[in-house]
């Protein structure tokens, strides 16, 4: 199935561009229909196009899911708009069909957001997207390539939080009982994990700049990153699931 | 040898062009009270090896930064007099210009990448040259073929090792094709071997056209004949001139043992595991009062976790550590990573059970009084080192251990580290040192560890070990200079 590579190969650009598109698009319905009929639509997209490692994905909705819950939950109980007809009681408690709508809109509302941006993180490498940044949308490489270098600096300054500590360690520092004095002890770590990073930023400019980097734009790409006629059509095909769940959700309504 | 041949250097000048020249040249950064350089002079040709040696904080990398421009925009240094880059005015290079002549590698391998994988790294260089795409591929192709570095093609560069990234590094500097290549200390950071076999590598690369190479170095033996001259790098005047430059080794003082008979660590039977990897198998040794020894091996050998577990931050699954009523004291390779306050003198104060005529006598005997007020992290990296031990003997920790503390210091340094450590050791304490520099471990040591693969694979007295030229290769050592391997 050749067909499931396709998210993952799409355009990084063009698909930031739809995901931001759907979300802001979303933003403007009410109804618990179209959030999520475009939730489960969105899941089938990657069913049918992606790769998307299920457990990572699951784990990922984990949180998700006490949030929507959350929304759920709260808006019952506090809602201000009280009106519509009494479909549930329970003592003094009463729930309304506008309340109970409003309440299932927004944490569907919750799941399609994150589905979509799920979709988005799990499907797109970060360097691609960077380069797609700069070759698609104008971004400055100045920018960009200081994204990467940053990106590149992560596992470092990883390693080196964790020698920092093992030294503070020594010393007595970082093994307070209280999660609060820990807390304030992170303020110790601070300063030599910053004072490294000032450090090293300086020399991978230096580095850069040495390899006649200037910042200015370049006239040729070596991983030339293009939008094709396939990223049109599933940019196609998610706008089609996003108004047609805005058409199902306002009839359905 | 140095000034007595300068006058065949002057009738070399007339038969290869000068490229690089600086003349009666003044600099100052604007944080400084007074100049790096005062009126200095010196010339590179074309198609020459240099090496620009001397001690750390010297000016040596200044210089080379004013040579490929990223000096003095990046510093608003003030400076005097002139550097004529190729008969022209350096200042009237356009920004980035220079560099498509000037190729420089840095000597910290982990800050000159900024893309995933060798060959996007490569490209990146490319881009910036504004190279056709097809040009692009032929290019990174040839740079690295003749490199040797083919198979590394797709490679993610922070999976390399520190020799390998520097090679990577380089080969970046060859794609630009350019006519001079500046080497910032690039071997600082490497082991002996490793090094060595950089400088192999080096010098079997075959140019295609007479590139000039321009070294900063402080340790010339370890290059062995790569270099046709060596420019003494002074604050002032005519920089000195070496033609063939032989190998400065250096000469630590002769020093007395101090071991006294009672033990001040013991270690037995001790295995450590995190998350399902054996780090350290079985080791077991002892240490006496006074006694100086070395640990050696190879890298990811668990030498860093063995002195981690002996002073309790990692937690040993099995066997027994005695060192007394205190843990050992240790110093990590960047001293500053023990610091947690602002003040020299807080640090040395912060463990709290220790008498202040205590703190004086530690202060005085470490040369720490003229620095008390200073923030721990401005201090010169020597005197980190001491606040660093300092900080330990108020714990009144019995035993100091040091994680690589010879990493990059130049001969002054090294020589002070000497002193540092032999002055605690006849204080009595027991000092285990993690080091790759052989020369330095048989001045200093009184006891040798191997360490291969998370075990201990023996003890040796100094003066044995250095014949066993398998055993050294083994553990990925070099014999320090001096002593002769075929007798």
């Amino acid at each position: 199935m050749t067909s499931r590579t396709w998210l993952h190969d799409m355009n990084p650009s063009l698909k930031f561009i739809i995901v931001l598109v759907s979300m802001l698009t979303l933003a403007w319905f009410f109804n618990p229909w179209t959030p999520l009929l475009f939730f489960l639509g969105v899941i089938l997209l990657q069913l049918l196009f992606s790769r998307v490692n299920w457990k990572v994905w699951s784990l990922f909705m984990i949180p998700i899911a006490f949030t929507a819950i959350g929304y759920l939950w709260t808006t019952l109980l506090f809602a201000a708009d009280t009106s519509g007809h009494v479909i549930w009681t329970w003592g003094k408690f009463e729930v309304t069909n506008t309340q109970w709508n409003t309440a299932l809109s927004l944490s569907f509302r919750v799941f399609a957001f994150s589905s979509m941006s799920l979709l988005f993180a799990l499907t797109t490498d970060p360097v691609k997207f960077v380069m797609s940044l700069m070759q698609q949308l104008r971004l400055s490489p100045k920018l960009a390539y200081g994204v990467m270098v940053g990106y590149q600096f992560l596992p470092v300054v990883k390693d080196e939080f964790i020698l920092i500590r093992h030294a503070h360690r020594l010393r007595g520092v970082g093994e307070e009982k209280h999660v609060w004095q820990r807390l304030l002890g992170m303020r110790r770590l601070l300063i030599p994990l910053l004072a490294g990073a000032v450090r090293r930023a300086e020399r991978s400019a230096f580095a850069m700049e040495a390899r006649g980097f200037t910042g200015e734009r370049r006239s040729a790409y070596y991983e030339p990153i293009s939008i094709n006629a396939r990223d049109w059509l599933l940019a196609t095909i998610i706008m089609v699931l996003l108004i047609g769940s805005g058409v199902a959700g306002f009839l359905l309504h | 040898m140095v000034n007595t041949l300068s006058k065949k250097s002057q009738v070399e000048i007339v038969a290869t062009p000068v490229i690089i020249d600086f003349k009666d040249f003044t600099f100052q950064f604007p944080e400084d009270e007074s100049p790096v350089f005062r009126n200095i002079s010196f010339s590179i040709q074309a198609g020459e090896r240099v090496a620009l040696y001397g001690p750390s904080g010297c000016g040596k990398s200044t210089l080379l930064y004013l040579m490929n421009r990223l000096y003095p925009d990046n510093c608003d240094g003030d400076l005097e007099g002139s550097i004529t880059l190729w008969q022209r005015d350096a200042a009237c290079f356009a920004p980035g210009e220079i560099n498509h002549r000037v190729a420089t590698v840095f000597q910290d391998p982990d800050t000159q990448f900024c893309m995933p994988t060798v060959e996007q790294e490569m490209a990146f260089t490319l881009e910036n040259l504004h190279v056709t795409r097809p040009e692009m591929e032929h290019r990174i192709t040839e740079t690295l073929e003749m490199t040797g570095l083919t198979q590394f093609r797709k490679t993610t560069i922070q999976t390399l090792s520190g020799g390998m990234k520097q090679r990577v590094a380089t080969a970046c500097a060859i794609l630009m094709q350019p006519e001079v290549l500046l080497l910032d200390e690039p071997l600082a950071h490497l082991d002996p071997l490793t090094a060595k076999h950089y400088v192999e590598w080096l010098d079997t690369l075959k140019w295609s056209y007479p590139l000039t190479i321009v070294a900063v170095e402080h340790q010339l033996d370890l290059w062995g004949t790569f270099f046709d001259r060596a420019i003494h790098v002074r604050a002032s005047g005519d920089l000195p001139i070496e033609l063939n430059p032989t190998k400065p080794c250096i000469t630590f003082p002769k020093r007395v043992s101090a071991i006294q008979p009672e033990v001040a660590l013991e270690a037995k039977n001790v295995h450590v595991h995190v998350k399902g990897k054996q780090l350290l198998k079985d080791v077991s040794f002892q240490l006496q009062r006074g006694e100086i020894a070395v640990l050696a091996g190879p890298n990811g050998s668990g030498k860093s976790s063995l002195l981690k577990t002996i002073c309790g931050i990692l937690k040993k699954s099995d066997g027994t550590i005695k060192s007394g009523t205190m843990l050992p004291g240790y110093v990590p390779q960047s001293p500053e990573q023990l610091f947690v306050t602002q003040r020299v003198k807080d640090e040395i104060r912060f463990s709290n059970n220790t008498k202040e005529e205590e703190i004086t006598d530690i202060m005085t005997r470490l040369r720490l009084n003229e620095i008390e007020q200073a923030h721990p992290f401005s201090v010169s990296h020597g005197q980190k080192r001491r606040v660093a031990i300092g900080t330990m003997l108020s714990d009144k920790r019995p035993v100091l251990l040091l994680d690589e503390p010879t990493s990059g210091q130049d001969e002054a340094a090294l020589k002070e580290l000497f002193h540092l450590i032999n002055a605690r050791a006849k204080e009595g304490f027991a000092i285990l040192i993690v080091t790759h520099d052989m020369t330095f471990a048989a001045a200093i040591a009184d006891t040798i560890f191997l360490m291969n693969h998370g075990q201990l694979t023996g003890r040796f007295d100094n003066d044995v070990m250095w014949l066993q030229e398998k055993l050294l290769e083994k553990h990925q050592l070099v014999a320090p200079i001096g002593v002769c391997l075929h007798d």
